[in-house]
């Protein structure tokens, strides 16, 4: 049998949707609202919502890729992609293996992750000052 | 170790942003809103870590150590790992180094040296039958083992459904006469974490909670966490929208398989179940049994061994066609009903012994 022989079968595109990512998209938009109404942040768990992988990548695709990405390394990598919606970030942990551990869509002006804690910045100024000690 | 826990965990070399990221993961796998992340990575690490590791006594009774693999593929090194460190497992014979009479003075003089303060895991179902002799440890029974030490722990944490329930050791005929841990010892908390084996950070997770929060977790009526064993597999399966809409996978390997279906029709287990698998998944969150094709047995529920065959519906006894097509008109609501409903059909499984036999495996016309 030749390779021509073998029955091609493509796979339906919509297989694995299951509608439930649609309502999604327009609780992102309520949350963008409440941003800039309020300045209130929030975040869906995408873990704990029955979608599938084809929602997954259906919403991921929706969203778009924006301008800004973030990785943070600790405890094994985290990224924290801006979508093509300003304000809406797809956050992504992974542990030590890689393995994903939790997948959140942050509806934030800055995911609060990414901004340094006084308390640390306070560490990083006494470093620095002890440094520029050693140097005099 | 003196101070806020979040100064401790740093000088193990673990930043604020490691601390809310780990905090976030666990919120998740509690399936609690993201909100609550921050807010518990704030009372966290605000709260004193304890001035002495907390000490901890295992004991393995009748148990396949299943539950020690599972919990030692809990992803160390990571921030779990440091707040393990953060007890001392005092005694656990599968990983400790003591043997013989050595482990055994060990295990005596922690029990004296913390008399009330122990926390006291147990994997493994307790025989009974002849005064408990089907199971012994340095030539005492587990069933007497039991009864002296667990007077002066502080908690019981049954591991595992043998522990829990009685698992596989209490599946009829029951040889050995094996009972849960909660059948012997009645006047101590005993937090059940059930399942064949258990996932590992469901029990890191409890850990945790005891170390960060001085005290057990809210349990349900049957003993078991609520954050993690507050919903059914059901509840949380991705698979979920295409049961509410009647698809299902007639067998393992037709087009609903393929694109994914429902397996309930395939004997899934999964509204009757309850366990965080499909939300926290296991093998450091890889994957999960339904992901990979195959229904849930239903692992973490009492006498699950009894109740009924692995590749059976759930819906057997009925008429499973009808009730799908119910349930996709009718949509979530009918899910939630079938699922009361079978719980009671589940129940009236374990009544009848029934074994799993090769045309489980193989859909039957009749079907
Ligand atoms: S029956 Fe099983 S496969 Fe189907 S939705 Fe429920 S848990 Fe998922
Ligand atoms: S999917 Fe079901 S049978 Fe499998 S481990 Fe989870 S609870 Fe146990």
């Amino acid at each position: 049998m030749n390779l021509g022989g073998i029955p091609i079968l493509a796979a339906d595109p919509d297989a694995g949707l299951s509608g439930n990512a649609l309502p999604l998209l327009r609780e992102i938009a309520e949350r963008l609202k409440r941003l800039l109404a309020t300045g209130e942040a929030g975040a869906l768990d995408l873990h704990s919502l029955p979608l599938t992988p084809a929602d997954r990548a259906w919403l991921k695709a929706r969203l778009g890729e924006g301008e800004i990405r973030v990785i943070l390394d600790s405890d094994g990598e985290s990224t924290l992609d801006e979508t093509a919606c300003p304000g809406v970030w797809w956050v992504t942990h992974r542990n030590l293996h890689g393995a994903v551990s939790v997948e959140l869509i942050e509806v934030a002006f800055v995911p609060e992750l990414v901004k340094a804690h006084p308390e640390d910045v306070q560490n990083g100024l006494a470093h620095l000052e002890l440094l520029m000690g050693d140097l005099r | 170790m003196q101070g806020p826990l979040i100064d401790t965990l740093a000088l193990h070399g673990v930043s604020r942003r490691t601390f809310l990221k780990y905090c976030s993961t666990l919120a998740s796998l509690m399936a609690l809103p993201p909100a609550a992340g921050v807010a518990m990575a704030e009372a966290m690490a605000a709260a004193p870590a304890a001035a002495k590791r907390p000490s901890v006594i295992w004991l393995p009774f009748q148990e396949c150590t299943g539950c020690t693999e599972s919990i030692t593929r809990s992803h160390s090194p990571s921030i779990e790992g440091m707040i393990f460190d953060m007890v001392s497992l005092d005694y656990q014979e599968t990983l400790m180094a003591a043997a013989g009479h050595q482990a055994e003075e060990v295990l005596r003089k922690t029990v004296e040296a913390n008399k009330g303060q122990f926390l006291l895991i147990i994997d493994g179902s307790v025989a009974t039958g002849l005064d408990g002799a089907y199971s012994c440890i340095a030539g005492r029974s587990n069933l007497a083992l039991l009864k002296e030490i667990a007077p002066h722990a502080a908690a019981i944490v049954a591991m595992g459904s043998c522990a829990a329930y009685g698992g596989l050791p209490k599946a009829k005929p029951n040889p050995t006469g094996a009972v849960s841990v909660s059948d012997i010892v009645k006047d101590k908390p005993i937090v059940n974490i059930p399942g064949c084996p258990p996932i590992p950070v469901v029990m890191t997770g409890v850990l945790a909670h005891f170390l960060t929060f001085g005290s057990l977790p809210d349990l349900d009526k049957l003993g078991r966490p609520k954050a993690f064993y507050g919903e059914t597999i059901h509840d949380r399966c991705y698979r979920r929208p295409f049961y509410d809409q009647g698809k299902f996978a007639k067998t393992f390997d037709d087009e609903g398989a393929r694109n994914g279906w429902c397996l309930f029709e395939l004997g899934c287990k999964g509204p009757v179940t309850y366990n965080a698998c499909a939300t926290v998944k296991w093998n450091g969150g890889t994957s999960w049994p339904v992901e990979s094709g195959h229904g849930c047995l239903g692992c973490s529920e009492p006498n699950f061994w009894d109740a009924g065959g692995f590749y059976k519906a759930l819906s057997m006894p009925a008429n499973p066609l009808r009730m799908a097509a119910g349930a996709a008109v009718a949509g979530a609501a009918a899910g939630v009903a079938v699922s009361f409903a079978n719980r009671a059909k589940k129940k009236d499984a374990k009544a009848a012994h029934e074994t799993t036999t090769l045309a489980d495996l193989e859909k039957s016309e009749e079907r």
